[in-house]
């Protein structure tokens, strides 16, 4: 199903939440919304879902082009799940699945021969078959959230609302289910969206990003062009670390410290590298995290593969050389 | 708990327990001072209320609700006969002031069930204007001398009140002469036999006092619970395309029916027990008397036993709410003992 807004705008009492944000999300479509927090990307899901009201004067929130606006949360046919699960706390795995197969009403709703025979085919779904007994207390929270996300799946919803979904996940956990969410879209082609403020999880699991700030959408793109080719600044700034160096007109130099290569001399290093002084070192993992100091007194991430920094061979206090290799030039009219 | 027995899943490896103070001298201290602060106030009166009912024995103590009826057949002189009459007489005024505590109780409970839901349900779930000054005008009540709410509602609905030519000529039937009358008059088989006119000093005002007085109780012991569970579940349900009541029924209550029922427990103690209000607008008709009211007449009538058995009955509801209040207490902390959850492992 596709999903078109048009003009929304959303306002607590005096701050603007929202400003006259435009998005249209294709069938199937799984898209990031990615922003800080106090972005509004959060408010722009409960908007779609129906949960937020937009101020009056926006413009309509259309599902397969029909305004929906004036539809009831629950007559929408969204699936939504929240960042704590939100779990039925007293009922069983497999009734907080039920729950809104037994809720229709009472022409729609499937005899109970179907609903357990829907209900055990989304357990093997979250692969959670041997669980349907346990309550959500005695789950761990990437079980819960597989729960909750049966649970919203079960009513067969026309698009899938995820608000922040690993978020109170640990590291492991979040990396596992978010790959897991990436297959089981792959599967069952639901139009989704999902709000994030980890970079790393909105590119690796979208097909498409939008990155948000203060209320707008910066940019909607796929996660190679918001990388890429950032709209600007604060795109740039938000999906990475950088150093800025400040040009002649008046612009910034953006560069990705993975994009600076060092030289141990200025022969091999070429017309345009500059020389520097290494001021720290620091290792992590795969990747080694090398301060410089430029001759005008610039600090200078760089971040080397390990391969890199071990065949340079490099110590704090020594002399080198290093180039920019891919430059981002913006306005700086923006600030994170 | 319905379904499947929880299981206690957690180790609870880092005990939250302070540590007791180092000294035990002061801790000896604190705990004497402690108890002997309870002795003094509270068991001590509560023993001497039993002693002081069970003066007379225990037959003393049954004849305050089943006087000794005159032997069959025998001659009684006039003394007597006024003897055995008295007895009965107050026996009966007894019975019927346990009668008026749990009639009260039993209309403002339900009332105050539905208002505290909807005041708590009201002041967490939504946003408004106000919304602070609502929540401190829910306290009102136990800022203000029970006397005072009584006198308000005397000032109010009185003869010369504000409502009083409204509210004095009000009649309004008693809900206990409803009886059956058959369908000879029309579709609806029921009617009531006697009625009541005015509001002041009828039972109706002893009820909108008791109301007054115990309306905190249910939303106070909701707020806080309903604050800290937030609206997601309640939005889950209803994104699942769950109405309204079916929400509310399924998903709000069982969430919070352990804090309803406390909060319902803490709100009959209170009706139970309530004197000052209801005093102002019982008008001391000894019909509007509840056991409280009943407890003070027996007493200024010099008969101090009676006044004691009905006090030790009130105390024995006291001491039932007391044990209900604990053992809801203690199954609530059990929940959250099991409603912790396990790590991802």
């Amino acid at each position: 199903m596709t999903i078109e807004i048009r003009n929304i705008s959303k306002s607590y009492g005096p701050s603007l939440v929202l400003r006259n944000v435009d998005l249209k999300i294709n069938s199937g479509e799984l898209v990031a919304l990615l922003g800080p927090s106090g972005s509004g990307k959060t408010t722009l899901l409960r908007v779609i879902a129906g949960m937020e009201q937009a101020d009056a004067g926006s413009g309509p929130v259309l599902f397969d082009g029909v305004d929906v606006s004036g539809v009831d949360l629950g007559k929408r046919r969204i699936g939504f799940v929240f960042q704590h699960y939100a779990l039925f706390k007293h009922m069983s795995v497999f009734e907080n699945i039920a729950f809104g197969l037994r809720a229709k009403p009472r022409r729609e709703r499937p005899d109970e021969a179907h609903i357990q025979e829907k209900v055990h085919s989304l357990l093997d779904l979250i692969q959670l078959r041997n669980l349907a007994h346990r309550f959500p207390s005695q789950l761990s929270g990437g079980q819960r959230q597989r729960v909750a996300l049966a649970r919203a799946l079960a009513v067969e919803p026309r698009v899938l609302l995820l608000d922040e979904p690993f978020g109170a996940l640990d590291a492991t956990v979040r990396r596992e289910l978010r790959r897991w969410l990436r297959r089981l879209h792959d599967t069952i082609h639901v139009t989704t969206i999902f709000v994030t403020h980890d970079q790393e999880e909105a590119l690796e699991v979208s097909d498409r990003v939008a990155v948000m700030n203060a209320g707008r959408i910066e940019q909607l793109a796929s996660p190679q062009e918001v990388y890429e080719k950032p709209a600007n600044a604060f795109v740039f700034k938000f999906l990475g670390n950088y150093n800025l160096f400040h040009g002649r007109s008046g612009g910034g130099s953006f560069v990705r410290p993975h994009d600076i290569k060092i030289f141990r001399n200025a022969e091999s290093a070429g017309p345009d590298a500059q020389p520097g002084m290494v001021t720290h070192i620091g290792f992590g993992g795969p990747v080694v995290k090398v301060e410089l100091e430029s001759d005008d007194k610039t600090h200078v991430d760089v971040e080397l593969p390990a391969q890199a920094f071990h065949d340079l061979n490099l110590r704090r206090g020594e002399k080198v050389w290093f180039a920019l290799r891919g430059q981002h030039e913006f306005p700086l009219d923006y600030s994170i | 708990m319905a379904g499947a027995p929880i299981a206690k899943v957690v180790s609870r490896t880092g005990s939250a327990r302070p540590a007791p103070p180092a000294n035990p001298l002061i801790r000896r201290i604190l705990i004497l001072l402690a108890v002997a602060f309870l002795t003094i106030f509270i068991v001590v009166p509560l023993v001497n209320v039993f002693v002081q009912a069970l003066s007379k024995g225990v037959e003393g103590y049954v004849a305050v609700f089943h006087p000794p009826e005159a032997p069959e057949g025998a001659t009684l002189t006039i003394l007597q006969k006024r003897h055995f009459g008295e007895g009965a007489a107050q026996a009966t005024r007894t019975w019927n002031s346990i009668g008026m505590t749990l009639s009260v109780a039993a209309v403002v409970l339900p009332l105050n069930i539905l208002f505290g839901l909807a005041a708590a349900w009201a002041t967490t779930k939504f946003h408004f204007r106000g919304r602070t000054l609502l929540t401190s005008l829910i306290d009102l009540p136990f800022s203000v001398s029970p006397v005072v709410a009584g006198l308000v509602f005397v000032l109010l609905l009185g003869r010369n009140g504000i409502f009083g030519d409204w509210a004095t000529h009000l009649t309004w039937p008693d809900v206990f002469s409803l009886h059956w009358i058959g369908f000879a008059n029309g579709p609806w088989p029921f009617a009531f036999g006697r009625s009541f006119t005015g509001v002041i000093f009828t039972p109706l005002a002893i009820v909108l006092a008791s109301i007054f007085v115990t309306f905190p109780f249910v939303a106070r012991s909701l707020t806080p619970l309903m604050e800290s569970l937030g609206s997601d579940e309640e939005m889950a349900a209803l994104s699942l395309g769950a109405s309204g009541w079916r929400t509310f029924f399924k998903i709000t209550l069982p969430n919070v029916k352990w804090a309803l029922l406390y909060g319902v427990i803490l709100c009959a103690a209170r009706a139970f027990g309530e004197f000052g209000a209801v005093s102002v607008v019982s008008g001391h008709i000894d019909a509007n008397d509840t056991m409280p009211l009943r407890i003070e007449k027996l007493w200024n009538e010099y008969n101090n036993q009676a006044a004691f058995t009905v006090a030790s009955v009130l105390a024995l509801l006291a001491v039932v709410t007391l044990v209900a209040k604990t053992l809801i207490d203690w199954k609530t902390q059990g929940n959250e003992r099991t409603s912790e959850g396990v790590s991802d492992a």
